[in-house]
């Protein structure tokens, strides 16, 4: 149990209970590093939230830029409908669809044998089997 | 390494004592809120302040054993209390929150107008310290105006504090910058551009926005605080508890090897 003058140490915003609220510290490591997540701090104000910034995340010299942000002014987004809707969205991936099933039902159906992609002249049997 | 003529050495030794000892031993008394600050980030901050100011002590330190041939850990550790140069302000004990803050705060202005001043000293290697101590001492200063505001802005039991605390180390404030009694050599040799009746002054400027901006006010100054021998010397229980606390482990066994 925490003494009654300390602000409360549990997790979660904690603005109004001793004004302290938490500030995501962001740390770039070395030029031209991207910005990382380094982890959180729980001030006051902005002012405060920098200099514990500092002193959790840069005292050893292990960041050359620091970035602080009150978490309340980051937008989050964790709706699974917007971000893993329930449909197939394979076709946006790199890859594209899956051909593999499609193109076996087609040789099948065609009685062709599989083409070596790109090599333009019938595709020769491999010895280790089909990888695609 | 170009230095100040030998003839001012001990004037030297004396301005390097009392940066070392100041800084030491507020080093000392801050790191006690290890543990107990108001909460998880500031005993952090704190800490990491307080160990900032051991390790200018430490450099301090090793310039005067340099200069004088012994051993930093000698000087840092084996004298008596009664030997220690720390200035009357930093002899109170941390006290509460408001106590510390103001200790830190008026320490750490005033520290800031010498350290200026010192920039310019001829002794060289005084000269490049001072200017990496000055870039970690603009971060503390404004770790502890954000306080002041802070306890100053909210009234009731904070403010009340904070005056408190002002009106028991305020008028000990100047001794921070109180000439010592070798001045006149180390303004005669450029060790020290300033003397300490101009940093006072310079202070107390650097002081008023603050002290408007919050109507708090600064208590007049002491007597002790301002004569060159009681400023430093004199100290009281406070730092006695302290002084027996650093100096426990090594008094266990002087000779032993770390």
């Amino acid at each position: 149990m925490l003494p009654p003058d300390r602000p409360d140490a549990g997790p979660g915003p904690r603005a109004g209970q001793g004004g302290l609220e938490p500030f995501e510290v962001f740390r770039q490591e070395r030029e031209g590093d991207p910005m990382r997540h380094g982890g959180s701090v729980i001030a006051p104000d902005p002012t405060l939230a920098s200099h514990y910034a500092r002193e959790l995340y840069a005292r050893r010299g292990e960041s050359l830029r620091l970035w602080v942000v009150r978490r309340a002014d980051i937008v989050e987004l964790d709706d699974p409908d917007l971000l893993n809707p329930p449909l197939d969205r394979s076709y946006k991936k790199p890859g594209g669809f899956v051909m593999r099933d499609k193109l076996a039902q087609a040789r099948a159906r065609t009685g062709q044998p599989k083409r070596v992609a790109g090599s333009g002249g019938p595709a020769k049997p491999r010895p280790d089997g089909d990888p695609t | 390494m170009s230095g100040p003529a030998p003839a001012h050495g001990a004037a030297t030794a004396s301005l390097l004592l009392a940066l070392a000892d100041d800084d030491f031993v507020l080093g000392f008394a801050d790191s006690e809120w290890t543990g107990i600050a108001p909460h998880l980030e500031e005993d952090v901050a704190m800490s990491s302040m307080a160990q900032d100011e051991l390790g200018h002590a430490s450099a301090y330190y090793g310039l005067l054993a340099k200069l004088t041939g012994r051993d930093p850990d000698e000087i840092a550790y084996d004298r008596p209390a009664a030997a220690f140069r720390h200035c009357r302000l930093v002899d109170h004990g941390r006290g509460d929150w408001a106590r510390t803050m103001a200790r830190r705060w008026l320490y750490d202005t005033a520290n800031a107008v010498r350290l200026e001043a010192l920039a310019q000293s001829t002794d060289r290697s005084l000269a490049e310290l001072v200017v990496k101590v000055r870039r970690e001492e603009s971060y503390h200063l404004a770790h502890d105006e954000a306080w002041i505001e802070r306890l100053a802005n909210h009234p009731g039991e904070p403010r009340r504090r904070l005056i408190e605390a002002l009106d028991l180390v305020g008028p000990d404030a100047p001794s921070v910058l109180a000439p010592l009694a070798d001045e006149p050599a180390l303004l005669a040799s450029g060790v020290q551009p300033v003397g300490g009746s101009e940093l006072q002054a310079l202070w107390l400027e650097r002081l008023e926005p603050v002290l408007v901006r919050t109507g708090l006010r600064l208590p007049a100054p002491a007597a002790a605080a301002l004569d060159p021998v009681t400023a430093r010397s004199g100290h009281g229980s406070d730092f006695e508890a302290l002084w027996t606390e650093f100096t426990f482990v090594r008094r266990l066994d002087p000779v032993a090897t770390w």
